[in-house]
C-alpha cells in the first residue's frame, strides 16, 4: 500500500516536500532556510488569511447584531438576569 | 551556527525570549480575570468573550501588518532619515533591517527558517505587548461596547498605533530617540501612555455605564463585584509584567565592536536602544516600583484594595521609562508620584468629563505613563539616549513632546477618530434594552432552562 502510494506521487509529481532528505539538505554548501513546503507560495497562503480574517469579521459582526435585537426586543428588566442565576 | 559559543549564545538568546513570551501570556490572563471581577454577573461572559477574541485578532493581523509597521516606520515617515519607510541597512552589524527584509509576511524568515532563530520569537515578544495593548483599552469599555468594534479598536491600537510608536519611539533607529533624546526603556509611553490616551478617546465618544452618573451628574460607584478576582488577576499581571521586562532587554549582546571600540569586547545585557544595563538592576527596580506604587495607592485610596493593587501597577508604569537607569530608592519614589497623580486625576476627569473608565484603565496606564515620562525627562537629563553618534542626549522637552505623542497624537486622536466611525455608523455600542438586560442574558436564561430540565429529569 505505502509503495503503491509513494509511487503514484513519484509519478505524479506532486510533492509537497520542501526537503525530502534531511543528510542531503544539512550537507549541502550553503542550507536552504525555509524548510515548510511549498515555499514560494507564500503570497497566496497571506491572502487565504485575510480573506479568512475579513470573513469572520464580517460574519460574527452579523451575528452579534441579529442576537442584540433580538434580546433588546423582549424589553427585559435591569434586574430580571437574576431569575435566570442556575442553582450551584 | 559553525562554533559552540555561537551555538550557545544564539540558542539562549532564542529560548530567552521564548520563556519571556510564555511569562507575558500571564499578563493576558491577569486581564482577562481581572475584567471579569470588574464586571457585573450580567455582562461576565461576554467580557471575558470580548478579551479572548483579541488574541486572535491581534495575532494575524500583528502576522499581516502589525510586526512591518515597526520596522517601516522609524524614519517618522519623512522626519529623520528621509524617506517614507526605512530602507535595509546594516545598522546593528547585520545587513538588511528594513521592513521588507525583516517583517513583509511572505519574507522568508516569516516562518521556520534554519538560518534563523530569532525571528520568530522577537515577532511573539511584540505581539505581547500588542496584546497588552488591547488589553488596556479593553478594560476600560466593559459592559456596553459591541465585539465588533471592540475587534476593530484592539486591531488599530494593537497593530497599527502602538506599532507606529514604537518604531519612532521605542526602535534603536526611531526618529524621536534620534531628535528628541526620548527615553522610554520599559514602555511607560509607548505602550501604556499610548493606550490610556486611546482608551480615553474611545471613551468620550462611547458615553459611561447607564446609572453611572446620577442626573445631577454626580458619578456613583459601580465597583468590582469580586475584588478577589481583580486581586489575583493583578498579580497575575504583575507576574507577566516581569517577563515584560526581560522581552524588552537583549540578553547578550557585545557593544565593543558595536560602538565602533576598536579591539574592546564588551559583553552585557542592553535594553531595546541597545544601551548597557542590568537584568539585576531592573529587577531590584521592578519591585522598588511595585512596592512604591502599592505605597502610594494604600495612601492616596485610603486603603481601597481596587485602587491599591492597581497603585502597584501604576508605580511599575511610571517609574518604567528610566527604571535601566535608576536608582532603586528613585523608582520607589517615582512610582509613588505616579500613582498619586494617577488616583487624582481620575477622579478629577470623571467629574469634570463625565468618563466612566471601568476599571480605572486611562488612569493607571496613561496617566502613570505620562507622568513617568516627564519625570523620566528630569531625572536622566543629560544621559545619551544612544550609543551611536548623532543622537540626541535625554531633556525635559523632548521627553515631554515624546509624552504629547504617545498620549494624544497617537493615543487619543486616533481613539477618538475610529469610536466616532464607529459610533456614526451604529455600530459602536449595544443597545440600551441590551445593557439593561445584561450582555450574557440569553445564555443565563438558556442555562437555567438546561438546569430545571435537569432538575426535573427521573432518569
Amino acid at each position: 500500500m505505502k509503495e503503491l502510494l509513494l509511487q503514484a506521487i513519484d509519478k505524479g509529481g506532486i510533492y509537497m516536500a520542501t526537503v525530502t532528505n534531511w543528510v542531503d539538505h544539512l550537507t549541502a554548501s550553503e542550507v536552504a532556510g525555509q524548510i515548510y513546503p511549498y515555499v514560494g507560495t507564500e503570497l497566496w497562503w497571506v491572502i487565504a488569511g485575510i480573506i479568512y480574517w475579513l470573513w469572520w469579521t464580517f460574519a460574527t459582526a452579523t451575528g452579534e447584531d441579529e442576537e442584540h435585537q433580538k434580546l433588546a426586543r423582549k424589553k427585559h428588566g435591569a434586574n430580571e438576569y437574576k431569575n435566570n442565576i442556575p442553582e450551584w | 551556527m559553525d562554533n559552540e559559543l555561537t551555538a550557545l549564545r544564539t540558542l539562549f538568546t532564542e529560548f530567552y525570549y521564548w520563556m519571556t513570551v510564555v511569562l507575558m501570556f500571564l499578563i493576558h490572563v491577569g486581564f482577562c480575570m481581572y475584567e471579569v471581577g470588574a464586571s457585573r454577573y450580567k455582562h461576565h461572559q461576554h467580557t471575558l468573550m470580548k478579551n479572548t477574541l483579541l488574541i486572535p485578532l491581534v495575532t494575524i493581523t500583528w502576522f499581516f501588518f502589525g510586526w512591518w509597521i515597526y520596522w517601516a516606520f522609524p524614519n517618522g515617515p519623512y522626519i529623520h532619515g528621509g524617506g517614507l519607510i526605512l530602507e535595509s541597512e546594516a545598522f546593528i552589524g547585520v545587513a538588511g533591517f528594513g521592513a521588507n527584509e525583516l517583517a513583509n509576511p511572505t519574507n522568508a524568515l516569516m516562518a521556520v527558517n534554519l538560518n534563523d532563530h530569532i525571528m520568530g520569537v522577537f515577532w511573539a515578544a511584540f505581539l505581547l505587548f500588542s496584546w497588552t495593548a488591547a488589553s488596556i483599552v479593553s478594560g476600560a469599555v466593559i459592559e456596553r461596547i459591541t465585539t465588533f468594534a471592540f475587534g476593530i479598536l484592539a486591531i488599530a491600537i494593537g497593530s497599527v498605533f502602538w506599532s507606529i510608536d514604537a518604531a519612532w519611539g521605542w526602535h534603536f533607529n526611531g526618529w524621536m530617540v534620534k531628535l528628541l533624546g526620548y527615553h522610554d526603556a520599559y514602555a511607560s509611553g509607548v505602550i501604556h501612555a499610548v493606550c490610556g490616551g486611546f482608551a480615553l478617546g474611545v471613551l468620550a465618544v462611547l458615553g459611561p455605564r447607564i446609572g453611572k452618573f446620577s442626573s445631577s451628574g454626580e458619578p456613583r460607584n459601580i465597583g468590582p463585584r469580586n475584588p478577589w478576582l481583580v486581586c489575583v488577576g493583578l498579580f497575575l499581571i504583575f507576574t507577566g509584567f516581569w517577563g515584560f521586562y526581560a522581552a524588552c532587554n537583549i540578553p547578550i549582546f557585545d557593544l565593543g565592536p558595536e560602538y565602533g571600540m576598536e579591539g574592546v569586547t564588551y559583553w552585557t545585557a542592553t535594553n531595546i536602544y541597545i544601551t548597557p544595563t542590568t537584568l539585576g538592576g531592573i529587577t531590584m527596580n521592578f519591585l522598588m516600583s511595585l512596592s512604591g506604587g502599592f505605597l502610594a495607592g494604600y495612601w492616596v485610596s485610603k486603603g481601597d484594595p481596587f485602587w491599591t493593587y492597581s497603585g502597584g501597577l501604576a508605580g511599575i508604569i511610571a517609574a518604567s521609562a528610566g527604571n535601566d537607569l535608576y536608582h532603586p530608592m528613585q523608582s520607589l519614589i517615582i512610582a509613588g508620584i505616579g500613582t498619586y497623580c494617577a488616583y487624582k486625576l481620575h477622579y478629577i476627569v470623571e467629574r469634570r468629563f463625565k468618563i466612566d473608565d471601568a476599571v480605572g484603565a486611562v488612569a493607571v496606564h496613561g496617566y502613570a505613563g505620562v507622568v513617568g515620562l516627564v519625570i523620566c525627562g528630569f531625572v536622566l537629563w543629560g544621559y545619551p539616549s544612544s550609543g551611536y553618534d548623532g543622537y540626541a542626549a535625554i531633556n525635559p522637552i523632548g521627553m515631554i513632546i515624546g509624552a504629547v505623542i504617545m498620549f494624544g497624537v497617537l493615543g487619543f486622536l486616533p481613539g477618538w477618530i475610529l469610536a466616532k466611525i464607529l459610533h456614526g455608523a451604529g455600530k459602536l455600542r449595544i443597545p440600551r434594552d441590551v445593557e439593561l438586560a445584561g450582555l450574557d442574558y440569553n445564555i443565563m436564561e438558556q442555562a437555567r432552562k438546561d438546569e430545571r430540565a435537569v432538575a426535573s429529569s427521573n432518569r
